[in-house]
């Protein structure tokens, strides 16, 4: 079995899906650490009194809040930036998890002995190279199916002559494709 | 190959897989949470230790308590930018390179089933839902190898014959029947 290399692996996941993935959350932390500043900006923009006594209350008064404020700000910052990545995620996952997830139902269609039909992802899927994998899979065994029913087909022509000959014919068809079979390991 | 005890799978395609996008939410908010709770650690200490030292010294200059730490503070969030960034690339990129190497083994197993080689096993890497799909090729190429196996012990069995013509002829066209099973 050929190794994970020879699979084609770079068209698997698209370059510039990757770079776009990385540029939205590049925005997304961007806009999470704006928020924050704009938070804190607000909280700690009020003006200070002109005179060092006001000064010193103003700044000795604020001490007690500090915490708090960066506490909520960071606070809002983290449920923000995490509910906006986690749908980000989400989306822009669902490229890989959607082939994978039609995969398995394939799979599992396949294995209960449903038909099974091409496989093809959506335009900007990812994990494009699963579908013809697949699908050449599957082509493999249908042409050998119907080499072997061919097989038995021919000789089963041979029972329009006398039974010997058509019993003959079809255990030697059987031995065909018994051989034939061999190949499945 | 039919296996009576598989339910046919409902029709409906949904495109959000909880075992797959889960983890890695999971791990972006991780890393969003640590980088913030380092950022509030980090800020609440200066902080306090700038606005004790201005009340002290007394900054007339200065306009607001802003204008008094808003470089500490800027260049603080260009730090947690930063390190949630290239924290969240290094996550982003082992996620390409996971799914490129698990995938990347699904793809060469298919592969090589349609070299007529069932028994290989895939070996995706053990990342949960790489290795849970791995797992569903392997089972469904061991099936067809199961079926195969079987037809062909049958057909061997049937050539070598020493059988009835009627038993023949019932069991050549149950063998038929069953190898239209194959891939239907």
């Amino acid at each position: 079995m050929s190794g994970p290399g020879t699979a084609g692996n770079g068209s698997l996941i698209d370059r510039r899906y990757v770079i776009g993935l990385l540029l939205r959350l590049c925005v997304n932390f961007a806009g999470g650490v704006g928020l924050l500043f704009v938070i804190l900006y607000f909280a700690l923009s009020r003006p200070l009194p002109g005179d060092y006594a006001g000064v010193y209350l103003a700044l000795r008064n604020l001490s007690p809040f500090l915490r708090p404020i960066l506490a909520i700000s960071v606070l809002v910052y983290a449920l923000l930036a995490c509910g906006s990545t986690s749908a980000l995620c989400v989306y822009i996952l669902h490229k890989v998890a959607g082939p994978l997830y039609r995969m398995e139902l394939v799979l599992d269609q396949y294995r209960s002995g449903g038909a099974t039909r091409t496989v093809s992802f959506r335009n900007g899927d990812q994990l494009q190279a699963l579908a013809p994998a697949f699908n050449q899979w599957i082509g493999t065994l249908r042409r050998d199916r119907h080499r072997w029913l061919a097989t038995m087909a021919d000789a089963e022509r041979h029972c329009l002559q006398d039974e010997a000959t058509c019993r003959a014919e079809m255990e030697a068809a059987l031995r065909r494709v018994a051989e034939d079979m061999e190949r499945y390991r | 190959m039919r296996q009576p005890g598989l339910k046919p799978p409902p029709s409906r395609i949904r495109y959000v897989s909880p075992r797959f996008q889960g983890p890695a939410v999971l791990a972006f908010t991780t890393i969003i949470v640590a980088g913030g709770a380092i950022f509030w650690k980090l800020v609440d200490a200066e902080f306090q230790r700038v606005f004790l030292h201005a009340a002290i010294r007394g900054h007339y200059t200065f306009g607001s308590a802003f204008d008094i730490v808003r470089d500490l503070l800027v260049s603080h969030l260009a730090g947690l930018f930063i390190g949630v960034l290239l924290a969240g690339s290094a996550l982003v990129l082992f996620l390409v390179a996971a799914t490129r190497h698990g995938i990347g083994k699904a793809v060469a197993s298919l592969r090589a089933s349609a070299d007529r080689d069932l028994s290989t096993p895939t070996g995706a890497c053990p990342i949960g839902e790489f290795e849970r799909f791995g797992e569903k090729i392997d089972a469904a190429r061991s099936d067809t190898l199961v079926s195969v196996r079987k037809l062909r012990s049958e057909a061997a069995s049937l050539a070598a014959g020493g059988i009835s013509p009627e038993e023949f002829r019932l069991r050549w066209d149950e063998l038929k029947q069953r190898i239209r099973g194959i891939a239907p």
